[in-house]
């Protein structure tokens, strides 16, 4: 039994001696020369009739996925031996371009066998990865690399982001070790909690290349000044294929630096305004619409939304003075989470007025940039009305009565305007020296002037009666010739030399001074005087009296009417001329 | 008569105006709205249109109070002091006035003279431009109808209602005097506000000239000569010396 056994392993042995009488061969060869990037391609390296080992060619930047894997045949048919090893890797590349792999070496016979070289060229197909962050980690890495990826590259101060550090692995085993948190210059940072960090489940193709995924951490980023702000990449440390046998070997791994683009704030910001960004509502309560005075009211101011809550401040309560106040408390119910920081903060307010009456608080506001329609906004709560009616005076006595205080003065300003009519002038018009002024000075004068000239005249004419009766017998005289043209008109006859008896006797009468009987031919010659026609006109005066008179008692009409009137209009127009 | 015609006409010029009465009512109605509102830029320009036809002490009160709200403390100045040269006395311009100084930098001792309480000031200043030459009007139309009454009256009462006459006659001739006198001081004010920032009061009418003190903004000078561009100042402390026009501002 023993000696067949050495038999076999002596024939065994022996049979590489047989072999080598063969041709030997050595050659490379891949199924495609082109590809795409995430597709892959077989390598296979032969080496026959020849027991050698042979290296590794070198690869020229293309990945094994795959392998290698060794196969080997031996033949023996009809006394010819034959016999082959061959290795097949399978590659890939993550990059388009032209790769060559290098020739692989074999030593056999005394001699170094070369393959030829191969060149494959790579194609960027459907299969490659677009992410810009992905490619440069598999560059600087293609095992293991980390990014930093922001939910948006260009924001507002105090708008917030959410930055994911994403671990990406080829390694089967993978301990971390420790990571340093890259400094946030310019940021408040707001950690999001996601529990434990665990792989994901399904595992990510990177241009061909299956990762292991975890997220290391997620932040809430609030830009605190305009500009370009640089976060520096994150570097970690891990441990890698450690088993019970292998203490596994240190990796180092770097992360992508980023940079947001901070904008400013647009300017004219409502007072208030500032740091406070997102979309928010503000709402108001108050716990009670009646209290006595010295009793205690809250006052709930609530911002809700999405935004930097927890860096809303109290609102400034602009109350009167004579309302106590005390610091609010706050109350947060915010969650942070990667969809960003929402929730709401409210801010209670212990109030106690001091005086009854009815008091208005508010109303007040809140005032904030909104990212979303990129302008500011301002929302109101309130006012709010209580009555407070006056502390109770019964039961618990109260000693203290609110004391008397000065007036305090909080500030100065100038007064209003004057209401009503601002008495308006035409400017550079003034009264003194006007045209109405020198009028209204000198009327007053003339109408003194014109009183003392009548009342001068007055008296002359209380001085002397008769000279008076001659100076208004012209007008008395008018009077009546105008009734009787009157008369005349209305064709009657009567009243016509009625009126031109009267007429012409009282003139006559008033005229000379005379009595109703005096007047005749030779009075009124003599009264005439001096003048040359005075016999004549004494005639013609009594003759028309005459002629009236006759014409009034006795049915005869010496002249006509008309020719009567005129004669008498002519006579006194000369007995008037001097 | 065309020479009368022209006469009437040249008198009766400063009466027609630009701006109507209404007119002028709506705008300073716009603008008290537009102050109230706290647009204090648009009430000033509102105000300034109706300054260029119609004058009141309280259109001048009103442009001081929205120059001193938009911080321009000179122009503010001015303005109250325009007011209160058509309205002497008014306490709300007097108290905005001594805001407005208060916010200027140089302290001028003033002369120690001899003033008077602001009701007497307001009586003797009359409570508009045209009081005093109403007064005289209503003084001499009442001395003439008491002379007109002296002379219809006997002889015993005659003496007595004329020498009342006399009286009110005197007190015409006093108002036409204060009434004068209040035009000269609106017409030629004779001071004038310091607007520039600051501004170095020197010994002659020329750029170079020493240097005698320096005035701020806000600063109230008398005005004398004037010559080529520049200007005599006094201070209220008496102090004398020569300013660029530019720098200044004539109440």
């Amino acid at each position: 039994m023993m000696r067949r056994a050495l038999l076999l392993l002596a024939a065994l042995l022996a049979l590489p001696f047989l072999i080598a009488a063969q041709e030997i061969s050595f050659e490379a060869h891949v199924d495609r020369t082109a590809f795409e990037v995430g597709s892959s391609i077989r390598l296979t390296i032969s080496l026959s009739n020849a027991k050698a080992g042979f290296t590794e060619p070198d690869l020229g930047g293309l990945i094994v996925v795959q392998g290698p894997f060794e196969s080997s045949s031996f033949n023996y048919i009809n006394g010819r031996m034959s016999s082959s090893v061959s290795r097949t890797y399978v590659l890939t590349a993550t990059r388009p371009g032209t790769y060559t792999i290098g020739p692989a070496t074999a030593r056999a016979d005394g001699g170094t066998l070369r393959t030829e070289p191969i060149t494959v060229k790579v194609e960027k197909g459907s299969g490659a990865t677009n992410d810009r962050l992905l490619n440069e980690g598999q560059q600087r890495d293609r095992d293991l690399f980390v990014t930093i990826s922001l939910s948006k590259n260009k924001v507002h101060v105090g708008e917030q982001l959410v930055a994911t550090y994403t671990l990406f692995s080829r390694y089967p085993n993978l301990e971390l070790s420790k990571y340093d948190l890259p400094a946030l210059n310019g940021f408040w940072a707001e950690e999001i909690d996601q529990g434990e960090t665990t792989w994901e489940d399904r595992p990510r193709t990177v241009n061909g290349l299956q990762y292991r995924v975890a997220v290391l951490k997620k932040q809430l980023l609030f830009p605190q000044r305009a500009g370009t702000l640089r976060i520096e990449p994150l570097r970690i440390t891990c441990l890698v294929n450690r088993s019970f046998f292998n203490r596994g070997s240190q990796v180092e791994a770097m992360s992508n630096a980023t940079e947001v683009q901070v904008l400013p704030l647009p300017p004219n910001a409502p007072p208030g305004a500032v740091g406070t960004v997102g979309t928010f509502t503000f709402t108001g309560k108050l716990d009670r619409d009646r209290l006595r005075a010295d009793e205690a009211m809250e006052l709930t101011l609530t911002v809700a939304g999405t935004g930097n809550l927890k860096l809303i401040e109290a609102p400034v309560l602009d109350l009167p003075p004579d309302v106590e106040r005390y610091d609010p408390k706050v109350n947060d119910r915010i969650s942070v989470s990667g969809s960003g920081m929402s929730g709401s903060r409210s801010f209670q307010y212990l109030l106690i007025p001091r005086h009854a009456g009815e008091l208005v608080l508010g109303p007040f506001s809140l005032a904030f940039y909104d990212p979303e329609a990129d302008a500011y906004r301002s929302l109101q709560a309130g006012p709010f009305t209580v009555q407070v009616e006056p502390g109770s005076g019964g039961g618990q006595a109260r000693l203290t009565r609110p004391s008397k205080a000065d007036v305090e003065v909080l500030d100065t300003d100038i007064r209003f305007l004057r209401t009503g009519d601002l008495r308006l002038r035409p400017a550079g018009h003034h009264l003194l020296g006007s045209w109405a002024w020198w009028s209204g000075m000198a009327a007053p004068v003339l109408a003194l002037a014109l009183l003392a000239g009548w009342q001068r005249r007055r008296e002359r004419n209380n001085a002397d009666p008769s000279g008076r009766r001659r100076r208004e017998a012209d007008k008395v005289a008018r009077k009546r010739f105008k009734e009787a043209h009157a008369a005349l008109r209305d064709n009657a006859r009567e009243p016509f030399y009625a009126a031109m008896n009267k007429a012409l006797h009282g003139y006559l009468s008033d005229r000379f001074g005379l009595g109703a009987a005096e007047v005749n031919e030779a009075v009124l010659t003599r009264a005439l005087g001096e003048r040359p026609d005075a016999a004549a006109l004494a005639r013609q005066a009594t003759d028309l009296i005459a002629a009236c008179d006759m014409a009034r008692y006795a049915p005869l009409e010496v002249k006509p009417r008309q020719a009567m009137y005129e004669e008498a209009i002519a006579l006194v127009q000369q007995l008037e001329r001097p | 008569m065309r020479r009368i015609a022209l006469a009437l006409c040249l008198l009766s010029g400063p009466l027609v105006q630009a701006m109507d009465r209404s007119t002028a009512d709506t705008l300073t109605a716009r603008a008290t709205a537009a102050y109230s509102r706290g647009d204090h830029a648009g009430a000033l320009a509102l105000f300034d249109s109706v300054y260029h036809h119609w004058r009141s002490a309280g259109l001048a009160y009103a442009m001081g109070n929205c120059h001193f709200k938009l911080d321009h403390v000179p122009q503010a100045i001015v303005y109250y002091e325009r007011a209160l040269l058509l309205e002497p006395g008014a306490e709300d311009v007097k108290a905005n006035l001594e805001l407005a100084r208060q916010r200027t930098m140089d302290r001028v001792n003033e002369l120690p003279s001899f003033r008077l309480g602001g009701t007497w000031e307001r009586w003797l200043g009359g409570h508009d431009l045209d009081q005093w030459a109403r007064r005289s009007l209503w003084g001499w139309a009442l001395a003439c109808a008491l002379a007109a009454v002296g002379l219809l009256l006997r002889a015993t009462l005659r003496t007595t209602v004329l020498a009342i006459a006399g009286g009110c006659a005197l007190f015409a001739a006093v108002s036409v005097g204060l009434a004068a006198r209040r035009l000269r001081a609106v017409e030629h004010p004779g001071a004038a506000i310091v607007v520039q920032p600051r501004v170095d009061v020197r010994s002659e009418p020329r750029d170079g000239a020493t240097t005698l003190f320096m005035l701020h903004a806000g600063t109230k000078v008398a005005l004398g000569a004037a010559n080529a561009g520049w200007v005599e100042v006094t201070l209220a402390n008496g102090h004398v010396g020569w300013m660029p026009t530019s720098a200044i501002e004539a109440i």
